[in-house]
């Protein structure tokens, strides 16, 4: 799965989540970009996007992403080990 | 040593900094030694012996941190039974000297206990530190945070400007910037700093001080059992608000401009808070350095395992738009309430503190059960947000006020008797001169439950005049991190894509214009010194 697929099912997680069909995520998007995408949705995507993909991420990673990109490249790294 | 103090600005400070760019001029961790050490006066300066408190502290969570360093890889059961330990002795400090009174009270007032209550000296900022030292444990586990030694440690603990009142700073947004210092005289930095500083006492002395007498006589009237009429509840309500918000973002203003003389940038702890459009909203304005270390090392860890397990059970979680009474109770509103419990009752041991963040918690949950079920009646978001972004301000303005009543009120009680008279349960009394002027009205105010009072109007109106005045600046002016905006003058602040209307002739720039109108700002703040006057939330 490429850098761009998983980007865009994380795209889809959030949308089903916040209920807004006009979320465009890149890999630069950060939180507040997004409205209502606040520490509580945060979790709540952190946990579908886990369900999704099979992993588990460490709670200081999840603390720590600057951004989505960072999400997408914790999602291969935790997929190749 | 208070930041408001002659001691402090012209003794302290000037010394504090010329050593700083004497040594930093040679080697880099002579200048950072330097200022450990002068952090260190200027904690002891306040109580000598605090420093025989603190000094085992920070030896005994570094020693632990050494630990943590050395066993989180290769044994990690016993790296999370280190971590354990380390966040009980760090709760029993604090508990100690903090807590020990009011549970000791507590359980005389319940089961008649008997214990004998000693006063307790509460180390300054002792709430702050030891936060502060539970997230760099917890960081260290977590491997986030690698390569410190012993002065590195000590720095971080005890860096003046934000040692006894925050913001409350993470391990790694400040060692790289004590390691970048440059320890040199930056003139940029100078006038960032000295205008923050500035801003902030002036915010702090001008602005916030005035309030305290004026609101002082009515919560202690309250708390004698006299029912205050609708004015004199909400001049309590409204004037205790402004108070604090313009006491605790002028101290934090300082500390910013402080930080800034030695090259250190602090995060953000206040953006407007009273211009919040909704509770979520205001918590992340609102001491924002707080709310930042609750989420990160309680709520999020907590939901995040809460989650987990449900989901793991196979019960419903949240996601899309079928929200789950089960999951909004286990999975939002109890993480919520238990934060805010958290962060009530480390503001202080008192049940005040504790209904002020329940009450919180319970805003907070409606907020968010209002955004997962709220009516779909609205065609498009944007059409929403027009129309009830004006509603989520008054309400949330509304509620923080009120809530504010708990935080300053000495008692439950007193607080219920003050909010009683806010909803008009004692009526509403105006001045007799003002009632007197008014003619036919008067009588058809009488009728309606408005009493004279006040022997004097001149009081009332200047009172009025002062809130309003306040008020106006909170909600309409742009805030100091706005107008330094283009100087970075807290972590992270950048400025806006789209900027306030009235930022534009407030646009912080070094030029004659601003050098003038800082002078008067620094003058009315200097002037005003002298008084003893502590900061609100050192006490905490």
């Amino acid at each position: 799965m490429t850098e761009q697929e998983r980007l865009t099912t994380l795209t889809r997680i959030l949308s089903d989540l916040l209920g807004d069909e006009s979320i465009e995520l890149a890999m630069d998007t950060v939180r507040e970009d997004i409205p209502e995408w606040d520490s509580f949705n945060y979790i709540n995507f952190i946990v579908a996007v886990e369900a999704e993909f099979g992993i588990k991420f460490r709670i200081v990673d999840v603390e720590s992403f600057p951004n989505v990109g960072a999400i997408v490249k914790a999602i291969g790294a935790a997929r190749g080990r | 040593m208070l930041f408001n103090s002659y001691t402090f600005i012209f003794g302290f400070l000037p010394v504090a900094l010329a050593g700083f760019y004497a040594l930093g001029a040679r080697r880099r961790e002579w200048a950072l030694l330097w200022l450990t050490a002068v952090s260190l006066v200027f904690y002891a300066w306040w109580r000598p012996v605090n420093v025989l408190l603190i000094a085992p502290s920070i030896l005994v969570n570094y020693g632990l941190a050494r630990a943590l360093e050395q066993t989180s890889e290769a044994r990690p059961a016993l790296a999370r039974a280190i971590l354990v330990a380390g966040i009980i002795f760090n709760l029993c400090f604090l508990g100690y000297f903090k807590y020990l009174n009011f549970i000791e009270g507590a359980l005389n007032d319940t089961f008649g206990a008997g214990f004998v209550l000693t006063q307790l000296i509460l180390p300054l900022g002792i709430s702050f530190i030891t936060f502060q030292k539970i997230a760099f444990l917890v960081d260290v586990h977590g491997g986030r945070v690698s390569r410190f030694s012993l002065a590195d440690y000590g720095l971080f603990v005890l860096f003046f400007p934000q040692l006894i009142a925050g913001p409350i700073v993470h391990y790694r947004e400040m060692m790289p910037q004590f390691r970048a210092a440059p320890g040199r005289f930056d003139a940029e930095n100078v006038a960032v700093g000295l205008s923050l500083f500035f801003f902030g006492l002036a915010k702090k002395l001008v602005l916030a001080d005035p309030l305290g007498p004026l609101v002082a006589p009515l919560y202690g009237q309250a708390a004698a059992g006299v029912p205050q009429s609708m004015t004199e509840a909400w001049i309590a309500a409204l004037g205790f608000t402004l108070q604090i918000y313009f006491d605790f973002s002028g101290y934090s203003d300082m500390a910013l401009g402080l930080g800034r003389f030695f090259g250190i940038k602090l995060p953000v702890n206040f953006n407007s808070p009273l211009k919040a459009t909704s509770i979520i909203d205001f918590w992340l304005r609102w001491h924002v350095s707080l709310t930042r270390f609750l989420t990160a090392y309680i709520y999020n860890p907590l939901t995040l395992n809460l989650t987990r397990r449900r989901m793991a059970k196979g019960k419903p979680i949240f996601g899309g738009r079928s929200p789950n009474i089960g999951a909004f109770v286990n999975l939002l509103a109890m993480p919520t309430m238990l934060t805010m419990l958290v962060s009530g009752i480390w503001h202080g041991a008192g049940y005040t503190y504790i209904l002020w963040g329940a009450l919180h918690g319970v805003l907070l949950c409606i907020n968010h059960a209002w955004r997962l079920a709220r009516p779909r009646i609205w065609p498009d978001t944007k059409a929403y947000r027009r129309k009830m972004v004006p509603v989520g301000f008054v309400l949330t303005f509304v509620s923080v006020v009120a809530a504010m009543v708990l935080f300053r009120a000495p008692s439950p009680s007193a607080a219920l008797l003050l909010w009683k008279g806010m909803v008009g349960a004692y009526g509403v009394r105006l001045p007799q001169a003002v009632f007197s002027r008014l003619g036919v009205v008067a009588g058809w105010l009488t009728s309606i439950g408005v009493q004279p009072a006040w022997t004097s109007g001149s009081l009332l109106l200047a009172t009025t005049l002062r809130i309003v005045s306040l008020l106006a600046i909170a909600l309409l002016l742009p805030n100091t991190l706005q107008m330094l905006a283009a100087f970075e003058p807290a972590i992270g602040v950048k400025p806006a894509k789209t900027p306030p209307r009235l930022l534009h002739g407030l646009t912080w720039m070094p030029d004659r214009v601003w050098a003038v109108g800082l002078a008067c700002v620094a003058l009315a703040g200097i002037l005003s010194l002298g008084e003893l006057s502590e900061f609100l939330y050192w006490q905490f």
